[in-house]
């Protein structure tokens, strides 16, 4: 039986970027085209005129080729034999290595394309889905470099990798290995159940008490009912006896009632002392997670979306097995008590009752869809109008400048109009759908009081007034435990969907790893060597590139350039902040991914424009590098920065509360704690990245003596925008699109009348023009001037 | 004053428009375009729409391989027909979006949306996470982003049939 291949592969090849998968190799083998030279391969998914075409490239000493057909899946006729691919091919494309000088994957709106360099032509090869730039890209780059070196990169592609389902090969969301389909969330059950795995005998007593306690509650219609209508009120027999009777009911009700509230409140203690614990191990195991992921991960994710991973999914799996598994487990327990007791007191109206239940189940389904998706209507109406409450409230100062007030209010106004009227509708709806549900029960328990009452009036053996009468409560009760049980399962999606967003952070691998045999410094010197370094935070856009650099220990290396040039990424590449493409950062002629993270850390010291202070006081926040320094060393540590000054203005001193809620600090104020932060830690290499950025002149010529002391015996790296502050430079580099644009000594460069000159020109006459500086620029201009003469 | 220093006002801007007067547009080989502008040619110019969902027509930046940009179309409609065509042509290229023809189901799961769409005759499946982030609307219909980046497009949601309106419609605020 042959099919249509769903249009994704079913088998993920693209694992290995450089094998084609078995069956595509044997089609192009029956085509004539060998397969066995192949040094890389990638599979796409559009033709040449961006129409969906299946298609397969690989590329061999002699040329590349690019394979187009149709996969299709032949389904096996055992259930459990995975679909075995096979493939039609319609044409088979080869372009002789020789007239293609290299291979671009560009990247469009929505599609990516492969071009090839044919001496000065560009040939487009193929379109292909955005999301797979990553492959093409990494297809592109081993054919260039192969060419060249005779080798592929070994470097693994960076971004989105997969996306396909384990079982079936279907696309699935980042961070799930099923697709929809087969997303059963097993995995997800079994490891939060795990949490619980210290617990297991309390939990085995909280279960044996919700059993109790459902089956105290399933009796009492007996005693309360059954047994009130036919032993007292029908029994006929002398008064003193149906008192007597009536008192032992009354006391045999009100003990189960008691019975019933001691075990609840039993269960709720066990309860209370169990899930804290559990919620404590899962929110330690995301904070431990979160803290061993590198800076990549955090720029990919909203702060808001991680800190509702500790928070809000934390409380749904929270109130999930708080609430709802106790629930689950007395209505299941409740259900199965009411079904026998109903079948043993009488079976065919039993079925009568239950002939109608689907009705009502299936009305409580469809009745919780609807609201389900009125709910997500009402929550997003609401989540809107919350961010732009937040919006305003940050934006406040910018409002009230430009005297948007009116405006905001208009935008509010509407925003809450849409959730007025989200809200109108789903209360009309609930309050529609509610009553409604209650009359079929209503019609349910007349069908069977009707049948049951002409049981009754027949005199049918087992048929007597309280049995009916019982028969009807326990109608009624079957309500709850019927609607809880159809709607159960979106609680669980809930509570599953928050435990995968868990998981996804406690499983998720970091992309900056020591190796197992990483090494320490054993005497520390500070070379740092830049060499062909490649870098990229999406696939295809290329941030670094062929960057080299050098900065002999103990010099001061300063890197200029335009905005987006690359600057900052330099500093992240060479403290590993991120991992590079291709090419390396060395230190001392050891490369950083051979060196232990803590010892590489501790040894570079990153003062950064971007400035955050913890909360907790001042002092506490220049120690964070070293805990144990000294009160001298902190003092001595805030002078050379230049900021004992004005923490001495501030009432607390040294135990000032800054970070979050506490006292607001200039961004001078800040930097300078920042640099003493840095000085206490005392690294043998210094990366200044734009640190004056935001400084007014006189702050920054004191941050820059607090720098000149700190950068002294160091090997420092300073970005900055300001380029008479990189005039102590030892060597400079302009950097432009990621490489190097230029590269000698302050003097040789403004000699050289370059890229360097230039931007210090467009600088020095901006900086006369708004009334600051000059004399120095000009004097320094002379100076050049002087020695190119020379 | 350094000529990097200037102020940039809408008058001064006009001055990067460039129109038929001084920008010719020819079709290289491979489909690529080249431009000719104040009488400069350039093998390979790159299109950028400034209001991709908008204004589509409008405020089109023209730039070299190298990204440099070389001037700006305001309008293309002052071009004639020969050109606007060359224009769009690579303009569609760049934009290139999968038009869904219809939608088959849309599946919410553990927070996820699963779509079974149709591009034409071929049957598409993706998803998207988080709807209302990456449903971008313009005029009479919008672009649904997946997972991975990629963009499908619905010009008129009115046009597409009621069933396949009926399996968004849920999701749509």
């Amino acid at each position: 039986m042959k099919k249509h291949r769903p249009p994704d592969p079913p088998e993920r090849e693209n694992k290995n970027k450089n094998k084609l998968p078995a069956h595509i190799c044997r089609a192009a083998q029956e085509k004539g085209l060998s397969t066995e030279g192949l040094i890389s391969a990638c599979r796409g998914d559009m033709d040449n005129e961006a129409a969906y075409h299946d298609s397969w490239l690989f590329f061999d000493d002699k040329g590349i080729y690019i394979i187009r057909g149709r996969e299709e899946t032949v389904k096996r006729p055992k259930k459990h034999v995975s679909p075995e691919p096979s493939v039609l091919i319609d044409k088979i494309e080869a372009i002789p290595a020789d007239n293609i000088r290299s291979l671009n994957a560009e990247r469009y709106t929505s599609t990516g394309r492969l071009i090839m360099s044919e001496n000065s032509e560009d040939i487009p090869l193929t379109y292909f889905s955005l999301g797979l730039i990553g492959d093409f890209d990494f297809f592109a780059r081993a054919f260039n470099s192969y060419k060249e070196t005779g080798e592929i990169p070994e470097d693994d592609q960076p971004g989105k990798e997969g996306g396909k389902c384990k079982k079936c090969g279907a696309p699935c969301p980042p961070g799930k290995d099923y697709c929809k389909k087969h997303d059963k969330n097993k995995g997800t059950a079994v490891r939060l159940i795990k949490f619980f795995g210290g617990h297991v005998r309390q939990i085995a007593v909280i279960i044996f008490v919700m059993v109790l306690s459902a089956a105290a509650q399933v009796l009492v219609p007996q005693v309360s009912t059954r047994a009130l209508y036919d032993n007292v009120l029908s029994g006929g027999g002398p008064l003193e006896q149906s008192l007597k009777a009536l008192g032992t009911l009354v006391l045999t009700v009100v003990g189960m009632r008691l019975l019933n509230t001691g075990l609840t409140i039993f269960q709720e203690y066990l309860s209370a002392s169990i899930m804290p614990r559990v919620m404590y191990d899962i929110k330690v195991k995301i904070f431990d997670a979160m803290q061993r992921l590198s800076v990549g991960f955090y720029s990919s994710k909203q702060t808001g979306s991680l800190m509702d991973r500790v928070t809000r999914d934390a409380n749904n799996i929270y109130w999930f097995f708080t609430d709802g598994v106790p629930r689950f487990i007395i209505d299941v327990s409740m259900l199965i008590g009411i079904l026998i007791i109903m079948f043993s007191m009488n079976w065919r109206l039993s079925l009568l009752a239950l002939i109608t239940t689907p009705l009502l189940i299936l009305t409580l389904v469809l009745g919780d869809r609807l609201f389900r998706r009125m709910h997500h209507r009402v929550w997003v109406m609401h989540s809107r109008a919350r961010s732009l409450v937040s919006d305003n409230i940050n934006g406040q100062r910018i409002i009230k400048a430009f005297a948007k007030e009116e405006d905001e209010f208009e935008h509010f106004s509407a925003v809450s109009d849409n959730v007025k009227n989200a809200e109108v509708r789903l209360g009309v709806a609930e309050a529609t759908l509610f009553p409604l549900l209650e009359i079929f029960v209503l019609l349910l328990t007349t069908l069977v009081l009707g049948a049951g009452g002409v049981m009754v009036a027949k005199g049918e053996s087992n048929m007597t007034t309280g049995t009916l009468l019982s028969f009807i409560v326990y109608v009624n009760m079957l309500k709850e435990p019927f609607g809880f049980l159809a709607w159960i399962s979106n609680w669980w999606a809930r509570c599953s969907d928050s435990a995968q967003r868990v998981f996804e952070i406690a499983d998720a691998v970091p992309d900056i790893t020591e190796k197992a045999d990483a090494v320490g410094f054993e005497n520390l010197r500070g070379d740092v060597e830049i060499n062909e370094l490649e870098f990229e935070y999406e696939p295809a856009r290329p941030v670094i590139n062929k960057l080299s650099l050098k900065a002999p220990a103990g010099t001061m290396l300063g890197i200029v350039g335009k905005t987006g040039a690359g600057k900052t990424t330099i500093a992240n590449l060479i403290a590993r902040l991120y991992d590079a493409k291709s090419g390396c950062v060395k230190i001392d002629g050891i490369d950083v991914k051979d060196l232990k993270l803590s010892e590489l850390r501790r040894n570079i010291g990153l003062v950064s424009q971007d400035i955050y202070l913890f909360i907790g006081s001042i002092a506490d926040n220049i120690r964070y590098a070293k805990p144990d320094a000294s009160m001298d060393e902190v003092i001595a540590a805030a002078k050379a920065a230049c900021a004992h000054d004005f923490i001495m203005k501030l009432p607390d001193g040294y135990e000032t509360r800054v970070g979050a809620g506490g006292q607001s600090l200039s961004g001078g104020e800040k930097q300078r704690i920042s640099i003493a932060r840095t000085i206490i830690q005392n690294p043998k290499i210094l990366i200044l990245d734009e640190a004056t950025a935001a400084m007014d002149t006189e702050t920054e010529r004191n941050i820059q003596r607090s720098l000149g002391l700190l950068t002294h015996g160091r090997t420092t790296i300073a970005i900055a925008h300001r380029l008479s502050t990189l005039r102590d430079s030892d060597y400079l580099a302009v950097i432009d699109n990621g490489t190097i644009a230029e590269y000698g000594t302050y003097r040789e460069l403004m000699t050289n009348k370059g890229e360097f000159y230039r931007l210090y020109k467009i600088q020095s006459e901006a900086l006369k023009t708004i009334g600051i500086g000059g004399e120095e620029e000009k004097a320094a201009e002379e100076n050049a001037e002087e020695e190119h003469h020379e | 004053m350094s000529d990097s220093i200037q102020t940039i006002s809408p008058e001064t801007l006009k001055s990067e428009y460039v129109s038929p007067e001084n920008c010719e547009f020819f079709a290289l080989a491979h489909g690529f375009l080249g431009a000719r502008i104040d009488g400069k040619e350039y093998k390979r110019v790159i299109l950028s729409r400034a209001l991709p969902l908008t204004e589509p027509d409008k405020y089109i930046c023209i730039c070299d391989v190298e990204k440099n940009e070389l001037g700006i179309i305001n309008d293309t409609s002052v071009f004639p027909e020969e050109q606007r065509k060359l224009i769009a042509q690579e303009l569609s290229k760049r934009y290139f979006c999968p038009v869904i023809t219809e939608i088959k189901s849309v599946k919410e799961k553990f927070g996820n949306f699963y779509f079974d769409v149709m591009i034409g005759d071929y049957k598409k499946n993706f998803t998207v996470k988080n709807l209302t982030k990456n449903i971008r609307y313009h005029g009479e219909g919008f672009d649904v982003i997946d997972v991975d980046g990629n963009r499908y497009r619905i010009p008129d949601f009115k046009a597409i049939s009621p069933k396949s309106r009926r399996n968004l419609e849920p999701y749509l605020y």
